[in-house]
């Protein structure tokens, strides 16, 4: 997600997404990240659906992970997602906040 | 299908820093090429699964490259890919080969060369094979099985220890297994007590980071080599070969208790071989994570859902105790090591050895109908072969 062109592709994305409220299926805690993500790391992934619409993978973020359960009502939110190269545009994208924590 | 499996050869599975890819090449070819007896100029075509040699290795174009290296210059080679199921994929393709008419003999190439890379590197060239949003996420493999994991948990209420059973039992057929990359027997413990990776799963649920490569030679020539060096009673015919395919993502599946796209292909390749879970004596199945075979082995029909687990610890499927089937003899892709590419490829030539009787130790007694289930991602892609001795 170097290209500044890529990143503008997915904004139109990130539009769509933004404010949604939905509810996770599924989670998980990342406690060995991929490159870029170590500065994160543990982090919560999860599936989160949103009724109609078609399901979202997504980092839960804004809560302990303890607190974290199959079920929970988020809401989509801006953030960035990992870190960039020296010369790289920040990368931002979606991740989730637990609803009581807004 | 009139196709037999006239040589098969793999290395052993592990860190082999001291060789080259085509050195484990020219090892699994040389092998199958003299088990099967023929003189190699008469494979007209090479398939090669693989996955990660361009993302890793900056090196594409392995048709050529390695019909090159194995002096198979000239004659028709191509890569196949599908993520860790690029090996069966490559075997399919082969298959189908053989059935259009066009070749009568050709070789089958799986390969994988991953210990040469950091850990964090090979984990972010395998999240090549799930979608933009969960790379974007930072998700990783065993999180998109930890994933799969939570919820069958939930539903059937499938346990931890459940889950270590499986390591401790392909650690237990790996330790059997000359070529296996792991020789140690461990315990439900160790599993339990192992480094968390990604919740719920630990360090000995996952399976490991490895080199290797597996050949088979395939003919629809029934007609045993002249000249071979030993006598062969037993003909190993390939009788089904299937491919399904489902979202890249999870966030795209229906169900997350399951795989569909291996429920899919083993349909399928069940009505292509005439045969049923309950006539199968031994298979090798996609571990690649505890919880996958857990899953694997209800989505075949071997177990009702939500069954499998507690059958898998009572010893249902490990050598000497089972009850209807083995599974993974080999070791699996837990006990025996997972080159990605390399996979599906091994797979194949471990339920050969067992359809021929020549498994030694890990021997399956009165092994007549075997399967192979080889899965690419978080289950975008699977494979199931049949295959029968006579």
């Amino acid at each position: 997600m170097n290209s500044p062109v890529k990143h503008w592709r997915n904004q139109k994305k990130i539009t769509e997404l933004v404010g949604k409220t939905g509810k996770i299926v599924t989670f998980t805690i990342i406690r060995v990240p991929p490159a870029g993500y170590s500065d994160q790391a543990p982090y919560a992934v999860a599936v989160i659906d949103f009724g109609a619409t078609d399901r979202v993978s997504c980092q839960i973020v804004d809560c302990e992970l303890t607190d974290i359960s199959i079920g929970m009502t988020v809401r989509l939110t801006v953030r960035r997602v990992k870190t960039p190269g020296i010369d790289d545009v920040i990368p931002y994208g979606i991740k989730a906040r637990p609803i009581h924590s807004l | 299908m009139n196709i037999s499996i006239i040589g098969a050869h793999t290395t052993k599975f592990g860190e082999q820093w001291g060789v080259s890819p085509r050195t484990l090449a020219g090892e699994a070819f040389t092998g199958a090429v003299s088990d099967a007896g023929i003189q190699k100029n008469r494979i007209e075509a090479l398939f090669v699964g693989n996955m990660l040699s361009g993302i890793l290795g900056r090196q594409e174009h392995l048709g050529a490259f390695f019909s090159e290296e194995l002096s198979l210059t000239g004659k028709a080679a191509c890569k196949i890919e599908g993520a860790c199921a690029s090996g069966s994929l490559a075997v399919h393709a082969a298959v189908n080969a053989l059935l259009s008419g066009e070749y009568s003999t050709v070789a089958v190439l799986g390969i994988e060369k991953m210990t040469d890379y950091k850990p964090e590197e090979v984990a972010a060239a395998l999240m090549g094979a799930g979608n933009d949003e969960e790379r974007m996420a930072g998700m990783t493999f065993p999180g998109l099985y930890a994933a799969l994991a939570h919820v069958h948990m939930k539903e059937y209420g499938t346990t931890q220890e459940q889950m270590a059973a499986v390591a401790v039992k392909n650690h237990f057929h790996a330790s059997l297994n000359p070529n296996a990359q792991f020789h140690s027997k461990i315990t439900v413990e160790q599993v339990m007590k192992s480094t968390c990776i990604a919740d719920p799963l630990k360090l000995l649920d996952c399976s490991p980071i490895s080199d290797g490569a597996a050949v088979l030679i395939l003919s629809t020539n029934h007609a045993m080599p002249a000249g071979r060096q030993e006598s062969r009673t037993t003909n190993v015919s390939i009788v089904a070969s299937q491919v399904a395919t489902d979202s890249l993502g999870l966030s795209g599946r229906k169900s997350l208790t399951e795989l569909a796209a291996t429920k899919k292909a083993a349909e399928k390749a069940y009505r292509q071989a005439g045969v049923g879970p309950a006539d199968i004596d031994v298979a090798e199945v996609h571990d690649c994570f505890t919880i996958a075979e857990i899953m694997a082995t209800e989505d075949l029909g071997f177990f009702d859902k939500g069954k499998a687990a507690s059958a898998i610890v009572q010893g249902h499927t490990t050598l000497g105790t089972a009850k209807k089937l083995v599974v993974n003899p080999s070791g699996g892709l837990k006990g025996a090591g997972h080159p990605v590419g390399a996979t599906g490829v091994k797979q194949i030539v471990e339920l050969y050895e067992q359809l021929r009787g020549t498994a030694g130790k890990r021997q399956v007694e009165k092994a007549r109908v075997a399967l192979a289930h080889n899965v690419g991602g978080s289950g975008a892609t699977a494979v199931v072969h049949i295959l029968r001795g006579s």
